[in-house]
């Protein structure tokens, strides 16, 4: 098999003119630009990159919130008091919209920086997928503010809880494109939020800080957008009587929620009795509601199958003995299936089950029932409040055959992806590149097979080759510990910083990361993925979250077999050749390895590994590939799409 | 397997509405992120797929055998192979039934009735 790497990267020069035209042509124009210009000295050290002292002197700093005292509270402080009451449980955020971000730094709700909106936008997102909390991301009005959009879409599709703020312009510059950055904001989050307001009457600042938390802990979860024009963040309070509807949350929302009807029940109790081959589908909902522990009680008690599904998974355990995700082909088989927190409804057919397979879904809100699958019986009710009461009806029932079956089809499974694996190591060495099957396993044991918990680590996934392959090797072992980063909307991109933003997450030990607090985190990306991240891995090294990054580097976007025979169109999908990735880590503080090897991918896991434990420090491994591996003639498999559910799942 | 071989393999497998309907289900779950839900590959998130329901496009081969040949061993660049995630023959035999099932009513194989269990 010939290496592409070997092949020139341009055809030589055959012309004078192609040469002035060519790539020998900038070269020389940069030689001669270097000839003018003031070469560095020598003996002038280079000073070596350093956390400046005033980021952890900053950080240690007690919250000083705002106070209807004195000066007063201005509008931002008040909207900051009720985030904090609220246990907002982070702000991500690049400066821009200054009066709200450092009112909810200086309450202590715990803020980071980073380097572009929407990589911050994307930790966000990553913070509250491995926790379930609501979490706030921060732009300036304009740029920064539409550099979040595609994050926040990915967000609206994963159902995240996501306040997501800007501003900085005055009301009284609307129309006038007054200064810099006049943009209407919600207009261009229609469709991709539950609930949006610009806020336009000071008083009422509250009131709305209000309507945001109603929205982001009731129901389903979504983003929820507010922008602070500065006559609502500037104004001033010396007197809550000014301010509308100033109520204690416990007035202007409710913890209750709806319970399912005893009939209901029943008929679910009689449907999952009489089936031989009962399927839980357990989507997010189970994971937001802290359902996980009654769940399992239902699972053992009755030979159910789970499949845990949506933008983060581990609300049931992969590799539990009725765990179905490793078992497609068990999953055709499927007599009853029980939808409950799916919030992302696939049709018929997106899952890989019987298209006549009883179904009963639970969902808080009546109007999604019946949404793109059809129900047997539909259940309006909160996922716990239903798992409760299907858990006291529910008799205990012995499945043996069914256990078996889910068992054998694990088997059969696995093997598929041995056998790929041992395809990949063959290319792998045939080329001297790494093949994304290859990559995939050694990151799967070094994770869960060798010293490390296998429960530890939390895991981010993105890109496309590599996304299919790591996907399908990618587990979870417990609540939050793995996120999908495309889920749904197939963003390539958010992977690192949605990551780094679930590393926050876990170096804080939030929610069902606290019996890992303090401990890495790994992302499994692509070279196209990486551009939209990298540099925060400035942010990951300033706030000390070591997060190891493994890159597949196959020098293009992964799509580009839909150039083939296409005229003049591939040159649109490839990138340079051996791009170093880990060289740039390095330039930004990080570290870097380069991998060629499965040898060399092994020794650099366990030294980023080290480094993370050790210095707090983050590494990104470029792992070199070819772009034929995507390849089905030249490589076969080449990539296919993984059926769902399951652990490559991304759609729903 | 070479085309010549393939283009000689013939369906075991009758070309029935419960056929049709088993293959479908394999079609969902498996083929209808590149060729679209309606095999008219009109999806142009994930691969430059081949109409499949237009026999003429078909760029390797529309005889019986050729499309369990690309079902089975992959077809081109982009085109996987499906053997390993797929049950074993009969499945793939139901999808081509399927596939057919997609074609103009002219050039579909004739509709075989299926036998009452009485």
């Amino acid at each position: 098999m010939p290496n592409e790497n070997d092949r020139p990267a341009t055809p030589p020069a055959t012309t004078r003119r192609d040469f002035f035209t060519g790539p020998a042509a900038a070269a020389a124009a940069i030689g001669a630009a270097a000839l003018t210009s003031k070469p560095l000295r020598a003996d002038v050290p280079i000073p070596s990159i350093t956390i400046p002292k005033e980021i952890p002197a900053n950080l240690a700093e007690e919250p000083k919130p705002g106070s209807f005292q004195g000066r007063g509270m201005s509008g931002a402080e008040v909207f900051a008091k009720l985030c904090v009451e609220e246990n907002l449980a982070a702000l991500f955020c690049c400066p821009g919209n200054y009066t709200v971000i450092n009112a909810l730094a200086a309450a202590g709700v715990p803020a980071y920086g980073g380097r572009t909106e929407g990589a911050m936008c994307a930790a966000a997102d990553g913070f509250s997928r491995v926790t379930g909390e609501a979490v706030a991301c921060s732009g300036t009005e304009g740029p920064g503010f539409t550099h979040m959009i595609m994050n926040i879409a990915a967000a609206h599709s994963a159902r995240t809880p996501l306040l997501v703020l800007a501003s900085n312009m005055q009301i009284a510059g609307d129309d006038r494109e007054a200064f810099i950055q006049t943009g209407y904001q919600q207009p261009i989050t229609e469709g991709l939020k539950k609930y949006g307001k610009r806020l336009i009457a000071p008083d009422r600042v509250w009131e709305y800080g209000a309507y945001a938390f109603r929205n982001l802990k009731s129901g389903v979860p979504g983003p929820v957008h507010l922008d602070f024009p500065g006559e609502v963040a500037r104004a001033r309070f010396t007197d809550p009587a000014n301010l509308k509807d100033y109520y204690n949350k416990s007035k202007y929302r409710t913890e209750s929620v709806a319970h399912p009807s005893p009939v209901d029940v029943k008929k679910a109790v009689d449907m999952l009795t009489k089936a031989e081959r009962p399927l839980i589908v357990a989507g997010q909902g189970v994971f937001y509601r802290k359902a996980t522990g009654v769940l399992m009680e239902i699972a053992q008690k009755a030979d159910i199958a789970v499949v845990a599904t949506g933008p983060m998974k581990g609300h049931f355990p992969d590799e539990h003995r009725l765990s179905i995700s490793l078992s497609p082909d068990a999953m055709m088989s499927a007599d009853c299936v029980l939808f409950v927190g799916q919030y992302c409804m696939p049709s018929p057919g997106e899952y890989h089950f019987n298209p006549d397979v009883k179904t009963i879904r639970v969902h808080p809100v009546p109007e999604d029932l019946g949404r793109n699958w059809p129900l047997d019986l539909g259940i309006v009710s909160d996922e716990k409040t239903f798992l409760d009461a299907l858990n006291d009806s529910l008799p205990r029932k012995k499945r043996e055959a069914w256990v078996s079956e889910i068992a054998a089809a694990k088997v059969k499974y696995e093997k598929t992806l041995n056998d790929q694996v041992e395809l990949g190591i063959k290319y792998s060495n045939q080329t001297n590149h790494l093949h994304p099957a290859v990559i995939s396993k050694e990151v799967h044991d070094f994770f869960y097979k060798g010293k490390i918990d296998p429960k530890q680590t939390v895991m981010g996934g993105g890109g496309w080759t590599i996304g299919m392959f790591m996907g399908r090797w990618t587990r979870a072992y417990r609540p939050g510990q793995v996120i999908t980063c495309g889920y749904q909307y197939g963003a390539i991109g958010p992977d690192v910083a949605m990551t780094i933003g679930a590393g926050a997450a876990v170096q804080r030990g939030i929610g069902p990361q606290a019996p890992y607090k303090g401990a890495p985190v790994a992302c499994v990306s692509s070279d196209a993925g990486i551009a939209y991240s990298l540099f925060e891995l400035d942010t990951a090294q300033k706030y000390r979250i070591p997060i190891i990054a493994v890159i597949y580097n196959n020098n293009s976007w992964g799509m580009w077999p839909q150039a083939v025979g296409s005229a003049r169109s591939m040159h649109m999908y490839l990138f340079q050749e051996n791009l170093r990735y880990d060289k740039m880590a390095e330039g930004l503080g990080a570290r870097g390895e380069y991998v060629r090897t499965q040898q060399e991918l092994k020794d650099a896991l366990a030294r980023s590994y080290t480094a993370a434990v050790k210095e707090n420090a983050s590494t990104l491994i470029n792992c070199q590939a070819l772009k034929e591996f995507t390849s089905a003639r030249d490589y076969p498999p080449g990539v296919y799409i993984t059926a769902e559910p399951g652990p490559g799942a991304f759609a729903h | 397997m070479s085309s010549e071989e393939a283009r000689k393999l013939k369906n075991p497998v009758p070309f029935t509405k419960k056929s049709i309907a088993v293959g479908r289900t394999t079609f969902l779950s498996t083929c209808a992120a590149c060729h679209g839900p309606d095999g008219k590959a009109q999806v142009d998130v994930v691969a430059d797929a081949t109409d499949l329901t237009n026999p003429k496009a078909y760029k390797s081969g529309s005889s019986e055998g050729e499309i369990f040949r690309s079902i089975r061993d992959g077809a081109g660049e982009t085109m996987p192979p499906f053997a390993a995630q797929l049950s074993g023959d009969t499945e793939i035999w139901n999808l081509v039934n399927y596939i057919h099932s997609l074609w103009p009513e002219n050039m579909r194989p004739p509709l075989v009735e299926e036998k009452s269990k009485e």
